[in-house]
């Protein structure tokens, strides 16, 4: 009842759900080429689907930030490029070497155009060449491992999706830096800026890869030790950024739990492939436990900033949201399954800012007050003259 | 690709959509494809037996060494905590380096703090010629278990140490950066300090 006197996002805000968006837009594309390659057309068309969701948000995104005129330029030449990495995937699956070089083709075509829109609207701060570089770099990890997929080097594959989704999601501050006032640039450099755009990196690709992980699990497919070492990954990363937070002690507890949920998920999606509902439950009753204790651990690690019930509740959601997703692939509705990727994916990234700013107030809290006493003046007749 | 065929592409995709909402039928132009060669098989192995989270994470070792060549720098590194009144503990040496060892790390993600004395009472610190470090100067840190890395300074500055920016020095991002820190500016006898600190911000090189 209170929105309409609620403050308008800042540019800040509206540039980090940017990043998230084109990070989405990296995995949903690899997802979407990677269908395509195993012939899998309903999963093509519902990827689809997810991409044009993307991509309709973050043209709406582009014109707040950026204005409508520089978003009616970018959404149809955004489409062109997944059109043409859709093309290309399709001369993957045929085998076709002929359409495979004509659809090289035209994305070095669409590389340059967006490149130099980029360029254009930053009034000189992008450098064409660094732009189109950027835009070059997002292709190639999709084509690369596009490659490598249908080539069935999953390792290789899964590696440049990773590499993939986070150039893609850092893109969006080098859109931002080139694109927005120096004011709202500075404010991105700020501290508690990066460390919500940098965490909700790291949780929302969490989210993007256990799915990845759970529909491979649900399929018994064989990248399946790929995608878990690419979760493993992610897990190693997340786990870093809780040691620099909170130390190294915290940090393997943290680890502990955070393996035990992934673990669980992917038990429950064997389970759920092989319609065993006793695995299944005693999954989900090991994933209640887990909630429990990591909402505890997050509560405690943050001086109770975020509440262990307020915790407990958000991961709660996570699982019930991951436990639907692999329970619509299996089902092959993958309507329903891209749906609730799509918001899994935005929930995790939403938890993530609030993590931040509680994690970012627990440790300022802590920190030194004022300056270092490091001088005793014995040469200040020397230091005062500079 | 000419204008016309992009659109025909774009229609292509626009319809797929379309179809999905619909609940209709692919078109032709996303018309089921025979699997290719790199199609999945079938595992016969349970995900669940299979797959194990990890357990370990890539530690980064504590400083035990600071070298920095153009300053003529090398120096042990000592550890350092907060003192009673919450401002941060000095090297207890002026010709050594400090750590503040509640914070990250060298080379892990976040911002390390190295702390060096100007002077002593008698001569200078290890940190008398920070204020000139030219930026791009190689700042190189060897961790305890033999491991090093190498920043680059990126910006040195100034300030007053009743305005020090904490924010900007110590508060947590997951960037890998070090700052160094030691005192310059006008020294005031009667509290035998001097009035600023100079910090030196630097990158992974």
């Amino acid at each position: 009842m209170y929105a309409k006197y609620a403050a308008a996002p800042s540019a800040a805000d509206l540039a980090i759900q940017l990043e998230a968006l084109l990070g989405q837009h990296s995995v949903l594309a690899a997802d979407l080429m990677r269908s395509r390659i195993r012939g899998d057309d309903d999963f093509v068309q519902a990827a689809n689907a997810a991409l044009g969701k993307n991509t309709a948000a973050m043209s709406a995104l582009v014109a707040q930030l950026f204005g409508q005129a520089t978003a009616d330029k970018f959404s149809p030449m955004w489409s062109e490029h997944v059109v043409a990495l859709f093309s290309y995937a399709g001369a993957l699956a045929a085998q076709d070497n002929a359409a495979k070089e004509d659809a090289k083709k035209d994305l070095v075509e669409y590389e340059q155009e967006l490149g130099d829109f980029f360029a254009g609207a930053s009034h000189g701060r992008l450098p064409q060449a660094a732009a189109r570089a950027a835009i070059v770099m997002h292709v190639g990890h999709l084509t690369g491992q596009a490659d490598a997929y249908a080539a069935k080097n999953y390792a290789v594959s899964d590696e440049l999706y990773r590499v993939g989704y986070q150039h893609t999601y850092d893109l969006g501050l080098t859109l931002a830096n080139a694109l927005l006032p120096a004011a709202d640039r500075a404010t991105l450099q700020q501290p508690l800026w990066r460390l919500r755009s940098q965490l909700g990196k790291l949780l929302a690709e969490h989210a993007a890869l256990v799915e990845d992980l759970t529909r491979s699990a649900v399929t018994r497919s064989p990248d399946f030790a790929a995608s878990g070492d690419m979760i493993n990954g992610n897990t190693k990363d997340i786990t870093a950024a809780i040691d620099t937070l909170f130390g190294a002690a915290a940090a393997r507890q943290f680890q502990s739990l955070w393996g035990d949920h992934v673990e669980q998920l992917v038990a429950y999606s064997s389970a759920t492939a092989d319609s065993d509902k006793a695995k299944q439950e005693q999954a989900m009753t090991a994933m209640s436990g887990i909630e429990k204790k990591m909402g505890a651990f997050l509560a405690g690690a943050t001086s109770k900033r975020m509440s262990t019930p307020a915790l407990t509740a958000a991961l709660q959601q996570h699982d019930k949201m991951l436990m639907k997703h692999a329970d619509a692939y299996g089902a092959k509705d993958y309507a329903t399954a891209h749906d609730v990727a799509y918001d899994t994916y935005q929930q995790m990234f939403d938890l993530a800012r609030k993590m931040a700013d509680a994690f970012g107030a627990t440790v300022a809290a802590r920190l030194p007050r004022g300056g270092a006493q490091t001088g005793f003046g014995g040469m200040a007749a020397v230091v005062e003259k500079r | 690709m000419p204008p016309y065929a992009r659109l025909s592409a774009l229609a292509a995709l626009g319809l797929v959509l379309l179809a999905v909402c619909a609940g209709g039928s692919p078109p032709a132009a996303v018309a089921r494809s025979a699997p290719a060669a790199g199609a999945p098989a079938t595992g016969s192995d349970q995900p669940a037996e299979v797959f194990h989270s990890t357990r370990t994470y890539d530690e980064v070792a504590a400083p035990v060494r600071l070298r920095i060549p153009a300053l003529k720098v090398n120096s042990k590194v000592q550890l350092l905590g907060l003192q009673h009144d919450g401002t941060i503990a000095v090297p207890a040496r002026t010709d050594v380096a400090g750590w503040y060892e509640y914070g990250p790390r060298p080379g892990q993600a976040g911002p390390a703090v190295i702390l060096g004395h100007v002077d002593s009472q008698a001569g200078p610190g290890i940190f008398i010629n920070l204020y000139r470090v030219p930026i791009g100067t190689p700042v190189t840190v060897d961790r305890a278990d033999g491991t090093s890395v190498t920043f680059k300074i990126t910006k040195v500055t100034r300030v007053p140490k009743v305005q020090f920016p904490t924010d900007l020095v110590y508060a947590p991002t997951l960037d890998p950066t070090l700052r160094l820190v030691t005192c310059g500016g006008s020294f005031d006898p009667a509290r035998r300090s001097y009035r600023d600190n100079v910090i030196a911000f630097a990158e992974p090189a």
